[in-house]
This record gives C-alpha cells, sequence and structure tokens, in this order.
C-alpha cells in the first residue's frame, strides 16, 4: 500500500493579533481519506488554525495548499469551494428554522429547493445516521442531532475534507461512540476529517494522526497508536499532568446542604422539571451529579440558586453556627450571602459580563459584601486589589485587571471565576461543569483548587459531563434523568461507561 | 438501536394553517351575527360596514407587510409609521402631477427611501432600531410637512393639505354583489349577514386593494419557498449562521427593510388614493403605522395571520366610522361572546387563570354595555388603538419571534 497523497498542507502559518502571537511558524499535513487529530490546550492556537483552514481568518504568513495547489482561502465560501467544511463546536444553526431550511440555507444553488434537494438530503441523513424529519424545527433536536445537522450541512455542500471542533465536548459516552463509527464509515467512503479536540483517549481512539500544538506552534505529529495518553498529554502541557483523582477523603457528618423533595413544574405545563429531588451535601464532601444533558441537573443548580422558584421542597443551608436554616424562600443575593458561590454552567451567560474589565467582573455577585464595596457603595481601588489576588493566586493569565473579559481565554475566564467564587468564604460551592471548555493546565488548577477548598471544609455540589471529573473528584455519584435522582454510584468502583449507560436509563431495567 | 432522546418533543397533530384561518373565520361571522341580531344592530355585518373595513385595513394591511419583511430579517421597524407619512406625501404629489398609477409609484418610493435610511442606519451603521425607527418617525412628520409646505401651500393654499387629487377607479363584481345585495336585504338570520361582510368585499373595489390583498401570498411565496426568501428569514434567526453559509447579510438585510419601507409607503398612498379616503392631510396617518405592527405581531409574525389582524382593525375602524358610538356597544357586546367561547376552549385545556382573565374581561365589557347607551364620543375614533391594546395583550402569549430580532450584527464577529 502506498502512501496517500497529503489533501491539505499548511506551512509556516503564523497570524498576529494586536498583543498577541497565535500561531507561529505552524506544519500541518493531513492526508486523504484520514482522520487527523490537532490537539492542544485551550488558548494554544487550534481554534485560529481552524479558522485560518477555513478561510475565516487571513494568515499572516505562509501557505495553505488544498490537493497539491496553493490555495488563497479568504472567506468560507472559497474554503467550501475547495472542499473544506466546518462543524463548529457552537452549533451554526439557526433554530427557528427546519433542518432542510439549515442544511439548504446558502446551498440553494446546488440542488434547488424540492425535490432533488430532498433527495440529496435524505440521502446524507443516511449516511451521517440522522433520524429526525427534515421538517422538524432545529429547536426540537437534541443535541447529537444538532450535530448531525450540521455534519450534513457541510457534505451537502460538497466537503471531502471535514474540520470537526471539539466534536464530544457536548456529548455523553454513547453519543460519542455513535458519532465515531459514523467517522470511521465515513473514513472508509473516502472522506477526511481534520478532529480538534482535547480528550486524548478519543483523540486516540478515532485518529489515524495526531498533530499537537502547544502556544501556537506545533509540538510534533506523532500515531496514537505507538503513544500513551499521558505522553500525548505531556506534549500538551509541556510538563507534569492532572489527574481528577481526589486522595484522601474529608467527608464530615456536618451537613451544609440538605435539599428535601424538591419540585419544580415547566413553564408552560404540570409537567415536572425537577421531581422529588432530595439530597444532602456535607462539609467536606464533593457530591456528584451525573446526567445527560436536560435532564434537570441546570433546573437543580438553578433552583439552588433561587434563579428558579420550587414549586415544592425546601433548600437548608448550614449557617455560620452549623445550624440548617431554611432558604427556600431567600432570593439569590441573600442565598449567596448565606455562603454559596457558584460556579455557572455557560459563564458568558451567567458567570461573566465580558465587555466589562476583569475587576467589575469581581465585583459581580459580591456587590454588598467586603472587600469589593462596603454595603453600599462600590469601592473600585479594592476591587482592582482584589482581582489583582486573585489573577495572581488561581494564575489567571492576563495582562491585567482592566482587560475586558471577554479577551481570555476560555480556561483563563473561568480560573477567574473560581477565584472569584472562593474569595467569598462560601460554605457551599456549586460548580456545574466547571472545566467545560477549558484546557488541561486551566483543569488542573481547577481541580487543585476545589480540592484543596473541600480540605478546609467547603460543601460542593458538581454537576458535570465529564465522567472522568465526576468519578475523580466526587465523594458520592448521584444520577439524575428525567428530573428524578435515579440512582447513586461509588465513585471508587465505578467505570464511566457504567455510569454512561445509568445515566441513559439503560441500567434501570438491569438494576 | 434505539436511544432514549430526552430532548426530542412528540409532534403533535396540528390543523394546517388556512384550516385554522377558515375556523376562525367561520367564529368570527358567528360571533358577528348572532350579536348582529341580539343587539339589533345590522350595520354590524352591513356591507358598507365590509367595505369601509377593507379601505381601512388596507393602510393597516400594508404596513404589516411592511414590518413582516424588516423584522423577519431581523430588523425592528418602529418607523413604519414615518415611511407611510413620507408615502402620503409623495403619492399626493404624484398623483396630483401624474394620476393614481404615478401617485402610487412615487408613495412607495418615498416610503422606500424612508427605508433605505433606516436600513444605513440600524445595518451599516449599528444604530439601535428602536433609536432610528423613532427618529424616521420624527423625520417623516417633520419632512412631509416641510414639503407640503413648499409644494402644497401655493395651490390649495393650505400647508395642511394637498389639493384633491385623482383617485382609483373602483370595480364590483356587479352580479355577485347584485345577487348578495337581495340576499342581504332579506334579513334572514346568518345568512343575509354572511352575505353582507362579502357584498362589501365584492363592490366598489379599487385596483390597489387587489393589489395589496395580493401581496400576502406573494409575500408567503417569496419568504417560506423561494431561496431569497430563506436567505432573508436566516437573517433574522441566526446571521452568524447565515454569514457562516455565504449569505450576504447586510445585503438581505437592506432589501429587506427598503421593502418593508415600500409597502409602507404603499400603506400611505392607500390613505390618499382612494375613494371616501382625504387627499394628503397633516396627522391623516395617525398611529396607523404602529397598528400595522400590531396587527403583524397579533399574527405571529405570519402573512395570514397578519391579515387577520389586518382585518380586525380594519373592522374596528370601519365600525366605529359607519356606525358610531351605538355600533360600538353592539361589537361590545360580540366581544363578550367571543370571550365566552374562549373561556370555554381554556376551561377545556385546563388553562384556569387564562380562564378567569377571560371571565373577568367578559363581565367588564359587559357592565359597559348594560350600563351605557351610547360611549363618550372623543372615545369613539380611538376604537381601532383600543383593540390593538387588548388583543395585543392577549395574543402577545405564544409567539415565535424571529430570534435575532433588533440585534445589532456585525460581520465577522461571535454572537
Amino acid at each position: 500500500m502506498t502512501e496517500p497523497e497529503p489533501v491539505v498542507e499548511l506551512t509556516g502559518i503564523t497570524k498576529r493579533f494586536p498583543g498577541v502571537v497565535a500561531n507561529s511558524d505552524v506544519h500541518l499535513t493531513v492526508r486523504a481519506g484520514e482522520v487527523h487529530a490537532v490537539c492542544g490546550e485551550n488558548g494554544a492556537g487550534k481554534s485560529t488554525l481552524m479558522k485560518i483552514l477555513y478561510g475565516m481568518q487571513q494568515p499572516d504568513e505562509g501557505t495553505i495548499s488544498v490537493g497539491g495547489q496553493v490555495v488563497e482561502l479568504r472567506n468560507p465560501q472559497d474554503a467550501i469551494r475547495a472542499g473544506i467544511g466546518m462543524v463548529h463546536q457552537h452549533f451554526m444553526l439557526a433554530d427557528n428554522l427546519t433542518v432542510r431550511e439549515n442544511v439548504l440555507l446558502g446551498a440553494e444553488g446546488r440542488h434547488g429547493m424540492g425535490r432533488k434537494a430532498r433527495a440529496e438530503l435524505t440521502k446524507l441523513a443516511e449516511r451521517t445516521g440522522l433520524h429526525a424529519d427534515p421538517d422538524t424545527l432545529v429547536e426540537n433536536l437534541g443535541v447529537a442531532d444538532r450535530q448531525r445537522v450540521e455534519i450534513v450541512k457541510v457534505l451537502y455542500r460538497g466537503a471531502r475534507i471535514v474540520i470537526l471542533d471539539e466534536p464530544t465536548a457536548v456529548l455523553v459516552p454513547q453519543e460519542v461512540d455513535a458519532l465515531f463509527e459514523t467517522v470511521r464509515e465515513m473514513r472508509s467512503d473516502g472522506y477526511t476529517f481534520i478532529f480538534i479536540s482535547h480528550k486524548l483517549d478519543e483523540v486516540r481512539s478515532i485518529a489515524d494522526e495526531v498533530t499537537v500544538i502547544r502556544r501556537g506552534t506545533t509540538v510534533g505529529t506523532v500515531d496514537p497508536a505507538t503513544v500513551t495518553s499521558r505522553e500525548l498529554a505531556e506534549m500538551m502541557v509541556g510538563s507534569e499532568l492532572p489527574s481528577p483523582e481526589t486522595r484522601e477523603s474529608t467527608v464530615t457528618d456536618r451537613p451544609v446542604l440538605r435539599i428535601s423533595g424538591l419540585r419544580l413544574d415547566a413553564d408552560d405545563s404540570e409537567r415536572a422539571v425537577l421531581d422529588d429531588v432530595s439530597l444532602t451535601v456535607r462539609a467536606g464532601e464533593i457530591l456528584g451529579i451525573a446526567g445527560v444533558e436536560g435532564n434537570g441537573q441546570t433546573e437543580l443548580v438553578e433552583t439552588v440558586m433561587g434563579m428558579r422558584k420550587a414549586s415544592a421542597g425546601t433548600v437548608e443551608l448550614a449557617s455560620g453556627d452549623g445550624e440548617l436554616r431554611d432558604i427556600t424562600r431567600l432570593g439569590t443575593l441573600a442565598r449567596r450571602e448565606a455562603g454559596i458561590g457558584y460556579i455557572a454552567e455557560d459563564r458568558h451567560r451567567h458567570g461573566l459580563l465580558l465587555r466589562q474589565p476583569l475587576w467589575s467582573n469581581r465585583i459581580l455577585g459580591y456587590q454588598t459584601r467586603k472587600p469589593v464595596s462596603n454595603g453600599r457603595l462600590i469601592d473600585p481601588g479594592a476591587a482592582r486589589r482584589d482581582t489583582e489576588r486573585v489573577v495572581e493566586e488561581y494564575d489567571v493569565r492576563t495582562p491585567g485587571v482592566e482587560v475586558l473579559a471577554g479577551a481570555l481565554s476560555g480556561g483563563n475566564q473561568q480560573k477567574l471565576i473560581v477565584g472569584r467564587e472562593l474569595s467569598g468564604e462560601p460554605v457551599l460551592l456549586i460548580a456545574a461543569h466547571p472545566t467545560r471548555g477549558v484546557d488541561v493546565g486551566a483543569q488542573a488548577l481547577i481541580w487543585e483548587q476545589m480540592r484543596a477548598a473541600r480540605h478546609d471544609g467547603l460543601a460542593v455540589l458538581l454537576v458535570s459531563a465529564d465522567l472522568d471529573e465526576l468519578i475523580g473528584l466526587s465523594d458520592t455519584i448521584r444520577v439524575m434523568l428525567r428530573g428524578r435522582l435515579v440512582s447513586e454510584a461509588d465513585p471508587a468502583t465505578v467505570t464511566p461507561t457504567e455510569l454512561g449507560s445509568a445515566m441513559t436509563g439503560a441500567g434501570e431495567e438491569a438494576a | 438501536m434505539e436511544r432514549p432522546d430526552p430532548t426530542a418533543t412528540t409532534a403533535r397533530r396540528r390543523l394546517p394553517g388556512w384550516a385554522r384561518g377558515a375556523l376562525w373565520a367561520v367564529v368570527a361571522i358567528g360571533v358577528l351575527s348572532t350579536a348582529s341580531y341580539l343587539t339589533d344592530m345590522p350595520i354590524l355585518t352591513s356591507s358598507d360596514t365590509s367595505q369601509t373595513a377593507l379601505r381601512l385595513g388596507l393602510p393597516i394591511l400594508l404596513a404589516a407587510l411592511g414590518g413582516l419583511w424588516a423584522e423577519r430579517a431581523g430588523v425592528m421597524n418602529i418607523g413604519l409609521e414615518g415611511m407611510m407619512i413620507l408615502g402620503t406625501w409623495g403619492s399626493a404629489w404624484g398623483a396630483y402631477y401624474g394620476g393614481v398609477w404615478v401617485g402610487l409609484a412615487a408613495g412607495i418610493l418615498f416610503g422606500l427611501l424612508g427605508g433605505l435610511l433606516h436600513a444605513v442606519a440600524v445595518v451599516t451603521f449599528n444604530v439601535n432600531h428602536i433609536v432610528s425607527g423613532v427618529a424616521i418617525n420624527l423625520l417623516g412628520l417633520g419632512v412631509a410637512k416641510y414639503l407640503a409646505t413648499l409644494v402644497f401651500e401655493p395651490i390649495s393654499g393650505n400647508p395642511r393639505e394637498s389639493p384633491s387629487v385623482e383617485k382609483f377607479d373602483t370595480y364590483s363584481a356587479t352580479f355577485l354583489s347584485d345577487w348578495l345585495g337581495a340576499l342581504e336585504d332579506e334579513q334572514r338570520v346568518v345568512l343575509s349577514d354572511v352575505a353582507g361582510l362579502l357584498r362589501g368585499l365584492v363592490t366598489h373595489v379599487s385596483p390597489l386593494a387587489m393589489i395589496a390583498l395580493l401581496l400576502v401570498p406573494a409575500s408567503y411565496f417569496i419568504l417560506w419557498r423561494t431561496r431569497f426568501g430563506l436567505r432573508l428569514r436566516s437573517c433574522g434567526e441566526s446571521p452568524v449562521a447565515a454569514e457562516s453559509l455565504g449569505v450576504n447579510v447586510y445585503l438581505h438585510k437592506y432589501i429587506a427593510v427598503a421593502a418593508s419601507g415600500g409597502f409602507a409607503g404603499m400603506g400611505g398612498a392607500s390613505l390618499v388614493l382612494l375613494q371616501g379616503g382625504a387627499d394628503y392631510l397633516e396627522n391623516q396617518v395617525n398611529g396607523r403605522g404602529y397598528i400595522g405592527l400590531a396587527a403583524m405581531i397579533f399574527g405571529n409574525y405570519r402573512p395570514s395571520g397578519l391579515l387577520g389582524g389586518a382585518a380586525l382593525f380594519g373592522y374596528a375602524d370601519g365600525l366605529q366610522l359607519s356606525g358610531g358610538g351605538a355600533a360600538v356597544l353592539a361589537l361590545c357586546y360580540g366581544a363578550v361572546l367571543l370571550l365566552a367561547i374562549i373561556v370555554v376552549l381554556q376551561l377545556i385545556r385546563r388553562h384556569w387563570w387564562a380562564a378567569a382573565g377571560g371571565v373577568a374581561g367578559a363581565v367588564v365589557l359587559y357592565w359597559i354595555y348594560w350600563t351605557s347607551d351610547e360611549l363618550p364620543s372623543d372615545l369613539i375614533p380611538y376604537t381601532p388603538h383600543f383593540v390593538t391594546i387588548i388583543v395585543l395583550a392577549v395574543a402577545a402569549q405564544r409567539l415565535r419571534v424571529p430570534k435575532a430580532i433588533g440585534k445589532q450584527y456585525r460581520r465577522g464577529e461571535d454572537s
């Protein structure tokens, strides 16, 4: 067998933004019919590189050649014409349009808008395993199906080279397997994939070759069959590695959060989004909630935070003297003041003001407390000083505290939030997906901080889609399915696969 | 293999749009004929009323279509009012010098210029949509005033009014109209009411009305069945996604907002160029742009719904004009009947609060009907405005609004 031709070659790509070099001298060679993984921490420059390859940004130096010819990609249309398609991490779908409309949009010229387009769409849906009716609104689809719509969209435009940008970040293990199955089948049909990820097990299971990027430049290209995840990770981070394992148990018998019989009705009907949820988190304990997204975890967190009003049940929180106090009727601010720290699931929507400097983000949620405020007036000077302390202690990589929060990478934004939430001396931390979309380095630091706080007696309610994280950090795991806590797992013995099947309800009959 | 999908909702079988429209039409006619029978007010369903309703509904319909085009492309167009005002002046000016068709064209052109201005502000310079819209309303008013003083005063001797201009000829389907007229005069329950309402719609109809009514299905076809329409709507739903797929978002928004202005201008022209309407008159638009916008929202951003909305407001306006306070009182009675039906529906669906609200509304309206012989005449001209407020308050509950509406969009920026 001869070595297949390279279909995509990036040589000496350099891209500078004001103040930063996002890519410097990057080399990447992708051969036809392979799955080529690009690995790196968040902020390492993977996204910029892919934006360059997809024509969304132009490189300052270097050349791109597709199929042996040097091309200039000025916009995504050029890239599509060259046969390159991209499935974005944040889906580029219009929720209020149907599946068919989303696929056809912008490519109406290829097969028209009538029967021929419908036939082509059906064929591609078959190939990618999309079973949704083409006339349903995208709004009604789950994430896995949305992702497939994105893939169909790319294929409909005739792409042979598909960039998948962190495709597994939003999927549960079973869905990941199904996706990989599809990718393998399509690879044998001659499609080429560029697979962006920082989940190394996945990379090793799917990729034929791996290129590692660190600090904006390529570290090397390796064969995933011959390296271990550890070696790969060390290439990415350039140093020793983190793991989510908590060492000794620090669980006390002092309850900090007690939820009993909590119920939440859906906005428009009497269907329960949360049904009879009861749990207790003790000081020094990390309680992990596992579950497929959309089964009520978000609502649980928001109800405990007071952002939604419970229909029934009580939420109690330990006050200073250790006595449990009913906080069911308190508002969000009062709950925060009572000692709840909150790492929101979507930091752009809930945790940060992207267009505000770091120091004013430090004030958010603490506007009534020292040191950033004296109760009535905000103290910007103190806020700046305290933000500098957070930046220092939590290793937030930023030129200064006057920088807008939106200018930081995801990992650094998250470190800032973690630092802020742990600075208010909370008794309880609610962490919803604390390391989602965060690079390995920041992940390690966040885990370390959570562990340290747990050691000091903090109670943590952890919701995560990353099963390794759940198993590694938690002292107890509860599984949530359709708004109920259905089962319990011991993190010391459970495997991600078992947990995954409990999450989809497959384990229910077995148990 | 079956995978449980927590987010998939079971799609309920729903009535197709046309069937629901027909159902509502039947309910409306039923309510009106019952009300006219019980209150002894034949004017509720007379051909005069429906004819006036058609004439008065037209500007609202056209404004609503304008709103539809702009809002579907993600641009809020509060400026419809100002664009309509520009349209009234333009059409009077055009009609005075070149006849009705030139007047219509000039009205559309003036509205379109207003639309383009809105597009420049909102799309290119990212001005807040409401601010720009309000500015255009003020500007439209001022420009029309200025131009009227400049151009019309020397001819008509009055800066607030144009000289009288040519009007559209009207056409009747004579045979049908006569037959329906005979039926109406027989005064048979329901049958005569239906005949009266229909007769108004086929008698003395202007070409402008026909064009406007045709524009409704045409808009549906263009926006929902063509490539251009899909692209235009995608700009209102997710401009970032659209841009990533090679849709020129700026261009489509420009076209949509300009077309929106054109429709509004046409709406203005329909105030000037129809028989029975005034010539250009200062303040003659009188909030119809906003009412059109309300009709469009009431119609859930869909052409068929907006037609219903425009018919409702046109009818309310036509009734108060041809029947006065007594007729409006009778309409209150009709509204009580309609609310009764809605309450029953809500009870079946177990929406207790909505049902209670309906009962409260019905009680208030019935009390008004029972205690007063005639409504204060100062309030009568504002009937359509009251209807707007009430209907919007009720209808605004379950709307499917274009997702990216009113959002500022800059090429190359995420979210």
